[in-house]
């Protein structure tokens, strides 16, 4: 099956999959978050990255990307975009919500965390819809 | 049926070329080349011209409009 992949593709199944490993346990684990465990967090997916695609551009000889590549690519990023704004617009429903109600109690000390927990989930959602897009529009040709 | 339909696949077959060939000529993936074959993706009008050229073939033998195909 991998090779039938093209360079793209087998590079966006990677990032999927370093993508999952990495922010599930973020996901898994948010009670124990720490400042140190998303930075930690941060550094082990550029890593693994920087890892997985070199492995890949040293095992596929056609490493041509053309337009339809850069097509989906696009298509990944409109739909990584448009999470990013969906996401962005219920955090701050909710917490337009919470202010009004009052009923927003956060501890001063955590207060950064939850926040940074809340716009990263973001990002790593919409990350991973525009990889999962991409991925889609592969499968089915286009 | 769809809107712009190609015959590449045909023409491909009768001069015992492969698809990664026509790929390398071209300039795009092999993973392209079946998707326009499939009629799954239409392509810039550069690359037509370079697969009709690759081909050796008039661009209109290569693709052709159909005004009433759905996309």
């Amino acid at each position: 099956m991998l090779a039938s992949l093209s360079y793209r593709e087998k590079s966006l199944y990677a990032s999927l999959v370093s993508e999952i490993v990495v922010y599930g346990s973020y996901f898994f684990l948010h009670r124990q978050n720490t400042i140190d465990k998303v930075a930690g967090m941060i550094v082990s997916i550029i890593v693994l990255q920087i890892i997985l695609q070199s492995l890949i551009a040293a095992f596929t000889r056609n490493r041509v990307t053309d337009e339809r590549d850069k097509l989906i690519e696009l298509r990944g990023y409109r739909a990584g975009y448009l999470m990013l704004c969906s996401l962005m617009v219920l955090g701050l429903g909710m917490l337009w919500f919470h202010a009004t109600v009052g009923d927003l109690h956060l501890d001063s000390r955590m207060m950064g965390l939850h926040f940074l927990s809340v716009f990263f989930s973001m990002l790593v959602i919409a990350d991973i819809t525009k990889t999962a897009t991409q991925i889609l529009a592969y499968r089915k040709a286009l | 049926m769809p809107v712009i339909r190609n015959q590449i696949r045909e023409l491909r077959a009768a001069r015992e070329m492969t698809q990664q060939d026509l790929a390398d000529q071209v300039g795009v993936t092999r993973q392209t080349v079946i998707a326009i074959e499939q009629d799954k993706y239409s392509p810039s009008l550069e690359t037509a011209f370079k697969v009709a050229i690759a081909l050796g073939v008039p661009i209109e033998k290569c693709f052709q409009y159909d005004p009433r195909g759905k996309r």
